[in-house]
């Protein structure tokens, strides 16, 4: 009999999800996270007066309630939807490109067009058919082509995915430069490429179509409290489901038979038996690391060797001694770039000295309780590869973060000039500090890099090692709905197989 | 893929799989990466480190200071001010408590670590009386928040310290002057008695030293006959001593009294909160005498913690709920033990505690239950999840 029917290691969004929804899907699981917090990215610290959201810049996938999108389902059938509050942002985003470019968005998918189409009278059509392109392609690609793969039939693929058999290979780039001839119009609709860390050029176009349409129709989203908050709720309505955690205890080892899972080695040496383990760490390291083989499996190397490295993140966390409206925010989610020129900004995310573009987001702008009265929580981002920091030596790694920092900070200061003025408290993460908490090989933020090739549509799913999962953004994208989505979809296959086994030995 | 993959009918799928086989030409397949993560985090963070004392220093009748080395060689960098939490076993009790670091940063052979005795203290007189050269002790990487950052700190620093509040800014100090950085660094330090004053030979040289540091020494208590200056660091002497307050930095650091009165006084000299820094001084003493107690507790009144599914224990209601643990012989991650890392956090399934304003506690917290032990103050039987 084994002590538990899954373990999940690590208490990330995904390992989160799954293990609530194995608990409450009526399996006994076991929760083990190396950390004293749920949360993984999805967490938030304390310095003084401020709770600084480390991660979640805008939540997708909501919806409003008159209007719900998939993620509210998802948070219900989780059971906490009565434990967090969200909190809905009025606008996409600002975007600010020096000496071009200042424009902002509504959050609002006809607010979008009529915004769009008044701004650029001379693109007004290309606008309507575009944004009904993006409309298409997204409800193509989560509903029907999923369908049409499973049936592998390409009748019904020709029906009902008719713009995703024309452009769903094309890239963002692609496709922006068929519907429209003004340069600025296509830098403000490819903003969003800011977040993904891959230039338009290799981003699939469904997947910025998605997020366009998405956050327009379904909002982008705070929550109250922060991302720590539904980290928090999630694995109380684990515990309350009967599931147990334990925390400061990492997973040091997934034993097997041959190939097939049959314990976990927890930090502290115990083995604890299992039918199926979920692994919510890096593949790299579940497979390289946690797993009791001399070597990953064939499957598992072959995958990987057209696999590359993703992004990671530098990001200043700022308490300011200003209000929002006194530092000149206007908008929560902020891109400011230097350039128009999308490949300088992608060098720049590669460089240490060149740093081309910035986000800000003012997390009290829609939600003022975030902030102490009078004063503001702001976070800037610059996404970057974690290589460049590996090999600085350690006696010089703070200079370094300090240097950086203020790079990042005359980026910003050109679009909000008094910033520098009221900063009361200040803490810098560098990839390696995303390493450190993550950890992720370079300090991966969102896995793999997202390139064409990573989508799961040129992927099998690996199936080498019977009972073990790996649910989180190494093999599914990256970002909050992203990894949410795969805890869920992950714990409904370890349920299915369990289910078979169990009535395997009812007939045995 | 199978050739009946209904993929192959979006155009462009066939040249993106030739893309994918491509890369996976020139790919790597990761095995290359193996502990490769942990390896790099240990460079800067590793959480435990191992220690020898090397040699102890007097400093004074009350203060120690021990030097400690690695004894695998290698000692994580840090930044002058941080912190290490000292782990120790003392009559078959685990704890462990924060010391500075009062060594300059820019050396990494060892670590010094300065020691007062303090009146009641129970981990500061095992050091003290027992800690011999040669001893080895567990301790957690440097830690903390309370340094000079260079983004916003500025380069005008005044420092106010508290009898061992020494301790980080000794490190401070030589780290600016060490580096030849363009700082002003005025150090004022007060001290209840003349003989308590700690490290004052070193820095009167460095004083005479560097034109860019600054020593002013202040005595409560002063013996007969004392020439020096001598009272308590109100707005007044602040003021007389430093002269135009605006755009300077102040770091505080001492006995939590000391910091409250040093904090108090800055603010009446509208000295705004962005300009001030002060280092948390473990937890409260008199939790009874603050904000939000409950009027009918009291600090000796005795309570039953019940740790699930492990056991349970009787304890006083103004010990902090960490202390007792270790007392009865449970384990809790901790480093701080002030209230701000939040590496002791627990469930609480049931009872009230006390959480003063120490306990830097995430909104979300409050909502679900989860308390700081070291600073959390049970005020009725309550049943914890470790």
């Amino acid at each position: 009999m084994k002590q538990y029917d899954a373990i999940v290691i690590g208490a990330g969004n995904a390992g989160l999800t799954a293990a609530t929804a194995l608990q409450r899907g009526g399996s006994k699981t076991l929760l083990l996270e190396r950390h004293n917090i749920p949360g993984g990215c999805a967490t938030s610290f304390v310095r003084g007066e401020y709770e600084f959201e480390v991660a979640l810049h805008q939540l997708s996938g909501l919806g409003t309630e008159d209007r719900p999108f998939i993620m509210r389902k998802i948070f219900k059938d989780l059971g906490v939807m009565d434990k967090v509050e969200f909190v809905q942002e009025n606008e996409l985003y600002r975007i600010v490109v020096t000496d071009e470019i200042d424009t902002t968005l509504p959050a609002s998918w006809s607010g979008l067009r009529r915004k769009l189409q008044a701004d650029f009278p001379s693109e007004s059509e290309n606008l309507a058919r575009f944004m009904k392109l993006c409309e298409t392609i997204t409800l193509e690609s989560f509903m029907m082509l999923p369908r049409a793969r499973k049936a592998n039939d390409e009748a019904t693929l020709v029906a009902t995915c008719p713009n995703y058999i024309k452009y769903g290979m094309r890239s963002s780039k692609d496709v922006l430069d068929e519907f429209f001839d003004d340069e600025k119009l296509k830098t403000i609709l490819a903003a969003y490429w800011c977040y993904i860390g891959v230039p338009p050029k290799d981003i699939p176009f469904p997947d910025l179509a998605s997020m366009i349409y998405a956050y327009a129709a379904f909002k982008p989203w705070h929550i109250k409290g922060g991302s720590q908050a539904l980290s928090s709720a999630l694995l109380e309505s684990f515990m309350e489901a009967g599931g147990e955690v334990r925390f400061n205890c990492g997973a040091k080892k997934i034993l097997t038979n041959g190939d097939v899972v049959r314990a976990v080695v927890t930090e502290e040496d115990v083995e604890i038996s299992c039918s199926a383990v979920v692994s919510n760490a890096s593949s790299i390291i579940t497979y390289n690391e946690l797993l009791d083989h001399d070597q990953p499996p064939i499957a598992v190397r072959e995958d990987f060797k057209s696999r590359r490295m993703g992004t990671s993140a530098f990001v200043l966390y700022m308490g300011l001694d200003c209000t929002p409206e006194e530092l000149g925010v206007t908008a929560a989610s902020n891109f400011i770039c230097t350039t128009q020129d999308e490949n300088l900004v992608y060098e720049g995310m590669q460089s240490m000295d060149e740093l081309h573009a910035g986000m800000l987001t003012c997390y009290n702008f829609d939600d003022p309780s975030f902030a102490p009265e009078g004063k503001s929580i702001v976070t800037l981002v610059n996404l970057q590869y974690g290589d460049l920091w590996k090999d600085i030596p350690e006696a010089d790694y703070a200079q370094t973060k300090y240097d950086f920092a203020e790079k990042l900070l005359d980026l910003i200061a050109q679009t909000f000039p008094k910033i520098r003025d009221h900063i009361e408290e200040l803490e810098v993460a560098t990839p390696l500090t995303m390493m450190r908490y993550l950890n992720t090989p370079d300090g991966a933020i969102y896995g793999f890099k997202q390139n064409p090739q990573d989508s799961e549509l040129f992927r099998d799913r690996i199936e080498s090692i019977s009972g073990l999962y790996l649910a989180g953004c190494w093999n599914n994208m990256g970002g909050f709905q992203p990894t949410y989505m795969a805890g869920e979809s992950t714990a409904r296959a370890v349920l299915k197989k369990l289910k078979t086994e169990r009535k395997e030995c009812e007939y045995a | 893929m199978p050739k009946s993959n209904v993929l192959n009918k979006v155009v462009g799928y066939q040249e993106a799989v030739k893309a994918k086989e491509e890369l996976a030409k020139t790919g790597s397949d990761f095995t290359d990466q193996k502990w490769a993560t942990a390896r790099t985090i240990a460079k800067l963070h590793p959480k435990r480190l191992t220690l020898e004392v090397s040699e102890i220093i007097d400093e004074t009748e009350t203060t120690k200071t021990f030097r400690f080395v690695s004894t695998n060689g290698f000692l994580p960098p840090f930044q002058a001010g941080q912190y290490i939490n000292l782990f120790v076993t003392i009559d078959g009790v685990e704890t462990a408590r924060p010391y500075a670091v009062s060594s300059s940063p820019l050396q990494r052979e060892y670590y010094d670590v300065t020691v007062k005795r303090v009146a009641e203290g129970f981990v500061s007189h095992y050091l003290l009386d027992r800690l011999e050269v040669g001893q080895q002790l567990h301790s957690t990487g440097p830690m903390g928040t309370f340094y000079h950052n260079p983004v916003f700190h500025g380069q005008d620093l005044v420092f106010l310290a508290g009898g061992s509040g020494i301790a980080p800014a000794m490190s401070m100090i030589k780290d600016v002057l060490e580096r030849k950085l363009p700082y002003q660094f005025h150090f004022i330090y007060a001290s209840s008695y003349v003989d308590d004053v700690i490290f004052v030979g070193a820095l009167r040289a460095l004083a005479l030293k560097y034109e860019n540091f600054k020593l002013t020494e202040v005595i409560s208590r002063p013996p007969e006959g004392y020439d020096g200056r001598t009272g308590h660091l109100n707005s007044e002497m602040i003021t007389e001593l430093v002269g135009d307050l605006s755009h300077k930095m102040f770091y505080i650091c001492g006995p939590t009294p000391f910091n409250e009165y040093c904090q108090s006084q800055l603010w009446e000299l509208n000295v705004e909160p962005r300009f001030i820094r002060i280092e948390a001084n473990g937890p409260p003493k008199y939790p009874n005498q603050m904000k939000d107690w409950p009027e009918s507790v009291g600090v000796e009144d005795e309570i039953t913690v019940t740790v699930q599914g492990k056991g349970n224990f009787r304890a006083k209601v103004g010990e902090p709920l960490l202390n007792s643990l270790e007392r009865n012989g449970y384990q809790a991650e901790n480093a701080c033990r002030s209230g701000e890392c939040s590496l002791c956090r627990v469930k609480l399934i049931s009872g009230e505690v006390f959480n003063p304003p120490e306990a830097h506690l995430r909104k979300s917290d409050k909502q679900f239950g989860w308390i700081h032990s070291c600073v959390a103050f049970p005020t009725e039987d309550i049943e914890i999840m470790l």
